[in-house]
Formats: structure tokens, sequence, C-alpha cells
């Protein structure tokens, strides 16, 4: 949260729920309630639907308010339990502490601290790790490790999605309008200036991205989106044929931006940004990196910078493929701050890797799947009860000031590090671009037969624990992942909009509700990612190159 | 019950041109209204679309509801009196528009009021001050055809329902 003029009573921050870093405020509508305020703002305006709900994380009914641990056998997941129910309490300086010597003196330790954490926090969490002997990593989404390390070193000239307002030609990989709605407000912004400007899409037919499109292409998803934008810049393979002209509407705009929003996993998308960028060199495009998390840059830079942070020896720099790499390894101590591994890796790999560790350390402000399994659990401030610093893309490092103070009793994730015994804040060095790093091949086309299904994420996300999940949604939202389905294919299956259908695929099944479209491409289709039910489905190992790419399913009645 | 005040002038109006579907109003709506949500979608095939009170001029809802639970405030807005309501639905059968719906919150009917703890600040209704398009506007309709919005049915602009002007 980015602090700016505030007055008694109204703050004003930023969301760092995704990249675009809008600007939030709250009304103090009573002694102990507030209210989200949407004051349009440095040229921003509105907020998406996690956005304009952030406010109901401060005073949320399940949030973690005091040190416990679980008396009994963890808690298996999905199970409401928490504190107080099979619980012991203890103080927050001695659980602290506990966390420490549990830490010490284990043979093998890590510490998993989440990426959507200010830049600072992640430091002081990496050097408390090495100071521990543990390893440590950071926890952002697979696509986003992938766009930095694609990007950062490659010499684009990078724009912030306020520039969109300017351009004059977009290439668009991906579904913004769905991942980062606000981000719409400048394309729209662009379009009625200059209403003949192109918007080329890559991605989803039936996407609300495509529907504004001048022209829009569904390639292949996966390896294939990056096999498109290669077939963009050189005018040769199989979606030449569809995407031709493109490169030259590029090159002949004066502001010419690609957006990347994507959201497949590491392989894929590293393939498609380095694909993206050797496209802007060679149009003279800039490059408008969205990522899922807002510091995600930040925390990657963060991360890849260990020697930069005094002392940090054991660091384990990187995100997901990281944390993957550690949690193949036997560990005794494991210690996870604001991070919910099975919600954001492949569940069945972590369901593994969880099961063989002694000590599990859950800090963080909100319940999860990870907390219910832990033997002790911390309560912490969220990242905008804090102040600090986030880096939501190159060149866009921003300040922040705590949008509210946290509860009384619960203290910041850095207090939690000092009780603990850390040495000190460290301060991240997020200046340097992070080098590009070894990472899985380019994702290959997968083959066999049934639908090629990938996940997708939604504008209001339900099943991660946070914002909207426990409300009463009319229909046209239900808490449900929706299949969206090309009509060919769901008259093949039998199946009719707003149907129930089950997915199977390599890693089990899943339920989801049909939504049928015309512009959907045959033989493909897209599911909520927010459910880990559906996430399952693929079957994904642990450090796996195919991890979070499409695969082959059969869809069929419930 | 006999209305109290002429309708209010400004009304919500959805651009067409401009929605994403992103569902942010709905959202903020129902973060706003402990989690009773004044605004629906309603799914016309190529887009999904919200849909808001039209604070009728002769609302149907008003004459329908047998607790006199739906008035029509000092400030025009037409809205439901929290502990008359007794959850019958008929306002819901008697709303030409689809605005509201059966589902019950807490035993009662949602419905749409402006926001009026926002507008006694000078504030726009929650939808509208959250959309990050701006397609929801409040606005008179002569506001919107100065700024040479074509008003499709009093409550939408936009070149045509399903295109793209855009």
């Amino acid at each position: 949260m980015s602090s700016s003029a505030s007055s008694p009573g109204r703050a004003a921050s930023r969301c760092l729920l995704c990249s675009v870093g809008c600007p939030v405020r709250v009304i103090r509508a009573g002694p102990d309630q507030y209210l989200p305020d949407y004051v349009p703002h440095a040229g921003y305006a509105g907020l998406c639907g996690r956005g304009s709900v952030l406010v109901e994380l401060l005073d949320h009914p399940e949030r973690i308010r005091e040190a416990h641990r679980h008396a009994g056998p963890a808690a298996s997941p999905g199970d409401p339990a928490e504190a107080g129910d099979g619980c012991v309490a203890l103080g927050l300086e001695a659980a602290a502490r506990e966390m420490a010597a549990a830490l010490g003196d284990a043979d093998s330790a890590a510490i998993i601290v989440d990426g959507n954490l200010d830049a600072d926090t992640v430091a002081s969490a990496g050097r408390f790790a090495s100071g521990a002997g543990a390893k440590w990593a950071v926890l952002v989404p697979p696509s986003d490790e992938a766009m930095v390390r694609a990007l950062d070193s490659s010499g684009c000239r990078f724009v912030g999605p306020e520039a969109l307002a300017s351009s004059d030609a977009m290439l668009i990989l991906g579904d913004p309008f769905a991942t980062h709605p606000v981000a719409a407000h400048w394309i729209l912004a662009a379009k009625k200036a200059r209403p003949r400007m192109p918007v080329l899409v890559l991605g989803d037919g039936s996407s609300v991205t495509a529907d504004f499109a001048s022209a829009a292409y569904q390639a292949t998803p996966g390896a294939g989106l990056a096999a498109a934008v290669a077939s963009v810049r050189t005018g040769a393979g199989a979606d030449a044929k569809p995407t031709a002209g493109w490169k030259e509407q590029l090159q002949s705009a004066k502001q010419a931006v690609i957006v990347l929003a994507p959201d497949a996993g590491s392989a894929s998308v590293l393939g498609l940004a380095s694909e993206a960028a050797a496209l802007a060199k060679e149009t003279g495009a800039a490059v408008c990196p969205l990522t899922t998390y807002g510091n995600a840059w930040g925390s990657v830079r963060a991360a890849s910078a260990g020697p930069a942070v005094e002392g940090t020896s054991h660091y384990r720099a990187g995100g997901a493929t990281a944390i993957e790499a550690i949690l193949r390894e036997p560990i005794e101590t494991l210690v996870v701050i604001g991070a919910d591994l099975e919600s954001a890796l492949a569940p069945q790999a972590v369901e593994e890797a969880l099961g063989g560790v002694l000590t599990l350390i859950y800090v963080g402000p909100m319940p999860n799947a990870t907390s219910r399994r832990a033997g002790l659990v911390l309560p912490s401030a969220f990242a905008f009860e804090d102040s600090g610093r986030a880096l939501l893309g190159p060149g866009r490092e921003v300040a922040f000031e705590p949008l509210l103070p946290p509860p009384a009793g619960v203290p910041t994730v850095r207090e939690i590090l000092a009780m603990a015994g850390a040495g000190g804040e460290a301060k991240a060095d997020v200046s340097a671009p992070v080098p590009a790093a070894r990472m899985p091949s380019n994702g290959s086309k997968v083959r066999g037969e049934g639908l090629l299904l990938r996940l997708a994420n939604d504008p209001i996300h339900f099943a991660d624990g946070s914002l909207t999940r426990a409300c009463r949604w009319p229909q046209a939202v239900l808490p449900r992942p929706v299949l969206v389905l090309a009509e060919a294919d769901a008259e093949a299956a039998g199946l009719a909009e707003g149907r129930t259908a089950v997915v199977r695929g390599p890693g089990g099944s899943a339920e989801a509700v049909v939504a049928t479209d015309a512009r959907q491409r045959a033989g493909q289709a897209r599911a909520s990612a927010a459910f880990p039910a559906m996430r399952s489905v693929f079957g994904w190992e642990s450090g796996a190159a195919d991890a979070y790419e499409p695969v082959r399913v059969q869809v069929g009645k419930a | 019950m006999a209305e109290t005040a002429e309708t209010i002038e400004k009304k919500v109006v959805l651009d067409l041109d401009r929605c994403i579907g992103c569902k942010s109003c709905m959202a903020a709506c129902f973060y706003g209204h402990q989690e009773m949500h004044g605004v629906q979608f309603v799914d016309i095939g190529p887009a999904l679309l919200p849909i808001v009170c039209r604070q009728c001029t002769d609302p149907a809802c008003v004459e329908a509801c047998p607790a006199e639970a739906m008035v029509r405030d000092e400030e025009g807005v037409v809205a439901r009196a929290m502990f008359h309501c007794r959850s019958c639905g008929s306002c819901v059968r008697a709303c030409p528009f689809g605005v509201l719906s059966l589902e019950k919150v807490g035993h009662q009917i949602a419905k749409c009021d402006l926001c009026r703890d926002r507008l006694a600040r000078g504030l726009e209704p929650r939808c509208v001050a959250v959309c990050p398009t701006q397609a929801l506007r409040f606005a008179t309709a002569s506001e919107m055809e100065a700024e040479g919005l074509v008003l499709l049915g009093g409550r939408t602009a936009g070149e045509h329902p399903i295109r793209r002007r855009l």
C-alpha cells in the first residue's frame, strides 16, 4: 500500500493484489467499522472486484488473532477447525522463540515467504533464514516468475498500464480484462482517443478482451501461444496466416505496446515472454507486463539478489520452481509466511512434500490449508497494514504507509522476525534486473485425446481463502468453477449451458458449471483457476516441466 | 404507499460499449450493503451485463408491495425499508425489468437504494464509483446526451447492444 494524502478518518494507500497497484482509501464509518472508498485518484478509475472489497479482510471473522499450537494431530486440509477448537493459545514472544528454536534445532529447515509481502519483509525473511541456517524461497505464481526471468534482462522498454492510454497500437497476450480489470480503463481510453487503432488479441476468442479487439486469434494455449507470437514475428509457422499483417501494424505505430497478462505455467510463459521481447525489439514496441502478484517483480528481484542481502547464503532464489525444488528435499522444519502452498502450487506435489515435514509453522493473517496443517500458528498483519516498498514492474517502485494499523496484538512479519531473534531489518535491493536463469524449457504441445483444458483467472476469486469467498452471491457469480466450452464440444458431450459437467484429467476429476460460447475454439476449454479441486484435475508433478500447463481432459455429464 | 417525493433525477446508466463484465460493481455493492446484492447480472449471450434498479417514475414494486416496505424516500429514491419487508416476493414479480431477485438474504429482498449513505455525502453509488472502465455512470439523461452518448431504453447507452463501439 502506497501512501498519499490523508485526512483524519481517511487514509489513502495502494492495492497490491495485482501489479496495477490501484490507489485505495477507507472511510471510518464507526468506531471499528471501515468502508472502502473509490475516489478516482492519480489517473486511476475504480477498482476491480477484489480491490473493491479489500477492506473486508480487516475484520474478517476467520482472521488469526492470536498465536496457538494445535494440541492434537494437525487438522486435515479443508477442516474449518482453527484457534479455539483443539488449540492451545500461546504468547507471541514465546511462539516466536519456539519458531526460532525449531529452525535452529532442525538438521534441515526452510522458510517460504509469500511474494506479495513488501520487498523489505521478503529480504528480512531471507536474512532470518540465513541466520538460522535454513533455505528460503519466495512464493510468486509460476507465470509471474517466468515473466520476470524472461523479461527483466531482455533490454526491452517497459511501461506501466497507465501508459496504455497513449498507445496507438496494442498486441495483447492473455486476458487482462479478466485478470487486471482496471487496466481495461486505459485500453478503452486509448481506443476512444484513436478509434481506428489496432488492438490485436492473442488469447481466448470467448474472452471479454477479445470482444474489444480489432482482430483476435485463439491460438493453442500453453506452448502454442508462444509459437503464435513467433509466427507474428517471423511470418512463418502454423499461426502465420491468421496473424498476417500484425507485425506491420505494430511497426507502423508510434507508441505500440505489447501487453502481457498470461496465466499459464513457467515453461509456457517463459517462452511467451521471450518471444514477446523479441517481437518488441523488432517492432520498437514497449512491453507492459501485468503480474498476478502486485509485488512479484520486487520479490523475485529481492530473492535473486540474495548476496546483496547481508548474510544470506542458504537462500534458494526464485519463486514456485525454487519452492518445488526445496520441497523435493527432506525438510524437518518448514516455516511458511503468509502463503498457502496447497492453493498456489501443484496440489498433489505439495500434499506429498508436506507429509514429510516434522514441524510445520505458519505465520500469516488468515487461515488456509497450510495453517490448518501447522503445529504452530502465529498471527501477522496484512501487507496493507504495514509500511514498505513494492516493485509493481520495471521502474515502478512504490513506497507505502499502512492503510490502517493491524488489530491490537497482531504484529507485522518483521516484528515477529525480530521477536525470533533476527538481527535488524534487511533492505532489499530491487534495483538490479534479474539475470535470465535456467528455467523449464519452453512447453511442448500437448498431444492426445480429449479437449485441451487450461486454467484461467477470474475477476473475482472465491476459493482462495480470502476476499469474496464467504458470501451469498446470485447465480451469475456462484462460487463454483466454470468450464467454458465451444458450442460444438458441449453438444458432443451432451452438455448444455448451466449444466454440471465432470472433467476427468490426469490427476482426477472435478465438477464444473458449463458455459458455452460460440467464439471459443473447438477442442479447447478453460476452467476457473481458484478452485483446488479443479487444479487437481491437471495432475501436475512438483518441478515438472509441464507444471501449470494445459492438459487433455475428457468432459461428460455429471 | 403514496410517493413522498419526485423521482430522483440522476440514474445509474450502463454504457454497453465499455462494460467488461468484471463484476466489480456487484462486489462493491455486496460488501457495502452487508452482503445484499443490489446489482444483478444478466447473461445476454455475447456479454454478461449488470442491471441496476431503474428508479422508475411509477415503480411497480412500490405498488405491488403489501407491506409498504418498498417506498420512495424524501430524496426520491425507491428503496426497501428493512424491517417492513416480509420477503413475499411481490416486488420481484412486479418488476418489469427483472432487476430484483427472489433470492432472500436474512429474510429480506435485496433492493438497490442508490447507496443513500454515499449520496448523503455527495458521493456516487458504489457500483458507479468502483467501475474500472466507467461503464456505469450516475447522471441525468441530459448529461448523458450532452456527452454524445446514445441512450437505449433510458438506462443504457451504446451504439449497439451486442457489438462493441470502442
